[in-house]
């Protein structure tokens, strides 16, 4: 009896939990990012219902995607039949990725983002569906711009209105105007806006301006070769040091100021305006009790006073960087059909996602669908920075995060010192790219 | 009490006040309100006193599930690797032969090799055994960090005691198996629990073997606190609220053994 006991707790014990799991005839199994999760959520529950498969979410943390996927490929794993990933790991997985080639149809492609469609493509195939989109906007604080004296004393001091500004020189002047001693104990406690020197956001906010100045990609060129010390890089790089280095208009310590800190400032009133992600205006409105993971809570009566607009435009016209996340089929997976079939629900059904709080989308139409509806106001925006003519995803070379982490966000933290020229550091970016071997 | 005194309680003061300063902020900002704890510039204490972060514990199952997950693993992975550090060392330290003290030279360098170098391997070697997701693979992953260090710290006990104790349990008819178990590990017991206590610290905090080797049955809990912080949000308040109470155990342990902490870590201190 002793003995059978005890085998039974070494047979648990090595099989683990897994053995106590009830077993289905097909189950997919997703590996998706936490933070994203709930966009295919709705979407993979229809799924289930109309095909019988089962689809198991392996909700991991965002760099855990990448860890997974590539120790599934180093050691040619199947433990996934579709992983959603991040625009920057499409080069790394690539060549792991079934081609999607018969999902993107013309009507498809049609219907989708063009910046999107491009991040998806490798070596001429579709090697990723995207599953949502979003992009950098500008937040505003409608209460200080529909304030009728806040109007008065901009246009006597401007000479044009006080509305959401829509270029570099409007954007300045109202952080400008913005910037002050509210309360009069000669510290500032408005900023205009804010600057990101910490990772993540300190190299996608530099890089939108440099699109925006004309640039035809950031860093890299399509070939491949090294752009980043280009007249439209200088340009951005100039126009976003001054505002802290010469202008004084942002909370005075950038480098520790990444998304997460500079979203934070705006919601709590120390900044008038902020560079931001689209999805953060709806998420906003739902508390944690909403059951989102992390949303961070400031509620609908703060988000009244919020307002959003596209992202401003340089020379070159709107422009931004996109993130989206795209759903591949990993070549070692043994359920392709039904992975296939996945993917392309999930793309028929994108629009459920856009009824999630992260209310975000791939797909045109069902982003169209809801802008302008209550709570859903800062579609408009996002669309229309979507569709910007200089919006172009980040370069696709396999180690892009590496060039981002060693080069680029040491670059931007550089200049924000202020006491390196952006010339200066851009011509130490080349030389850091050319010892990598770009050329 | 002369001002030497005072001085060397005021540097004892400091140096515990900046030890326990990170893990204070911590527990404090969980008691926060979720805008509080994302203030900007962030406060010390409490503008509200609030337990909506550790309402995640209640309302989300995978957290209790992961603490569970945590608390086998490290049973797991301690039992094994102070299982297998025990008859190692007593026979490292009994025999005192070269190619003993070598073996032991070798477990030390197994500490040097950097975990993500066997990573990979080891991801490979566990699904190849399909045991990739469960509570062994975790906890044999673990095993690879604290057994050299085990051995170590059990050779240096198990030196501490007279060999005479074994050659008296050998006379009364004790097999050397025997003779270990009866009467040297009962001797040895603070330097095992003490040796016990370093292996289960090692499994409840590790991170990167257990993200790679763990999707959903046997995520453990310092993954599940990483989600936390995901693409598009932070949420330090449910963050800090796990952490703290991810904590709480090993905490509550540490100072219901401190006396055989502290007898077992200086057991080995002074030889006869």
């Amino acid at each position: 009896m002793k003995s059978v006991l005890l085998l039974l707790i070494v047979l648990l014990l090595v099989t683990g939990p897994a053995a106590l799991a009830q077993d289905e005839p097909v189950t997919l199994r997703v590996l998706v990012e936490g933070g994203g999760i709930s966009l295919q959520l709705a979407a993979a529950e229809l799924f289930e219902e109309q095909t019988g498969h089962t689809v198991e979410f392996v909700e991991v943390p965002y760099p855990s995607v990448f860890e997974q996927l590539a120790a599934e490929m180093a050691t040619g794993g199947s433990a996934f039949d579709v992983a959603t990933i991040d625009v920057v790991w499409i080069p790394a997985f690539a060549d792991f990725a079934e081609p999607l080639d018969a999902l993107v149809t013309d009507e498809v492609a049609a219907d989708i983002f063009p910046a999107l469609l491009a991040d998806g493509l490798w070596n001429g195939s579709y090697v990723g569906m995207p599953t949502w989109a979003n992009a950098e906007v500008i937040y505003y604080r409608k209460d200080l711009w529909e304030d009728p004296d806040e109007q008065a004393a901009f246009m006597a001091e401007y000479g044009y209105e006080l509305a959401p500004p829509t270029t570099w020189q409007e954007f300045t002047d109202m952080a400008v105007f913005f910037t002050r001693d509210s309360d009069g104990d000669g510290a500032i406690d408005l900023y205009g806006t804010d600057v990101k020197g910490a990772p993540p956001g300190a190299d996608v906010e530099w890089m939108v301006h440099v699109l925006q100045a004309g640039s035809p990609g950031v860093v890299l060129g399509a070939d491949g070769s090294i752009i980043v010390d280009n007249d439209a890089h200088l340009a951005g790089l100039e126009f976003y040091v001054s505002h802290h280095c010469d202008l004084g208009i942002t909370p005075a310590n950038p480098l520790e100021i990444g998304w997460a800190e500079g979203e934070n400032l705006f919601f709590q009133g120390v900044t008038a305006m902020t560079r931001f992600w689209g999805h953060a205006y709806r998420l906003q409105q739902f508390d944690l009790s909403g059951g989102l993971v992390g949303a961070p809570y400031i509620g609908p009566e703060a988000v009244a006073n919020v307002g959003v607009a596209p992202m401003i435009a340089g020379e070159a016209g709107i422009g931004s960087i996109p993130g989206p996340w795209f759903n591949i089929v990993p070549k070692s997976s043994e359920n392709k059909e039904a992975a296939m079939a996945f993917v392309q629900f999930m793309y028929d059904q994108n629009v459920l996602g856009v009824q999630e709080p992260l209310g975000l989308s791939a797909r045109i139409s069902a982003f169209e669908q809801f802008a302008g509806e209550e709570n859903y106001e800062s579609l408009t925006a996002l669309i229309a920075t979507l569709n910007g003519p200089q919006t172009i995803g980040r370069p696709l070379v396999p180690n892009w995060q590496q060039v981002n982490d060693e080069v680029v966000v040491p670059m931007v933290q550089d200049a924000l010192g202020c006491e390196v020229s952006p010339a200066d550091a851009l011509a130490w970016a080349r030389g850091e790219l050319e010892a990598m071997g770009f050329e | 009490m002369n001002p030497g005194r005072l001085l060397v309680l005021a540097l004892v003061a400091f140096v515990m006040l900046l030890y326990i300063s990170p893990y204070g902020y911590m527990m404090l900002t969980s008691f926060k309100p979720a805008e509080d704890a994302l203030a900007i510039p962030p406060h010390i204490l409490p503008r509200q006193f609030s337990l909506d972060s550790y309402s995640r514990f209640a309302k989300d199952a995978e957290v209790p599930r992961s603490f569970l997950n945590s608390f086998i693993v490290a049973m797991m992975s301690t039992t094994l690797a102070v299982s297998l550090a025990l008859p190692a060392a007593w026979a490292i330290s009994r025999y005192g032969s070269w190619p003993g003290r070598f073996f032991l030279l070798v477990a030390l360098v197994t500490r040097m090799i950097p975990y993500i170098a066997i990573a990979i391997p080891f991801f490979a070697l566990m699904r190849s055994f399909r045991l990739t997701d469960t509570w062994l693979a975790v906890a044999l992953a673990h095993v690879t960090i604290s057994l050299p260090l085990a051995i170590w710290l059990l050779a240096g006990f198990l030196e501490a005691i007279p060999s005479e104790l074994e050659d008296a349990a050998r006379v009364d008819g004790c097999s050397r198996a025997a003779a270990l178990l009866r009467v040297i590990v009962p001797v040895a017991a603070g330097g095992i629990v003490v040796t016990a206590i370093f292996c289960f610290l090692a499994s409840w905090n590790e991170f990167l073997y257990a993200l790679l080797l763990t999707s959903v049955e046997a995520k453990t809990a310092p993954i599940v606190i990483a989600q936390f912080k995901s693409q598009y949000s932070l949420d330090w308040g449910s963050m800090t609220a796990v952490g703290t109470l991810y904590s709480l155990p090993v905490i509550i342990f540490s100072l219901f053994m401190q006396r055989r902490i502290v007898a077992g870590m200086t057991m080995g201190a002074v030889k006869g």
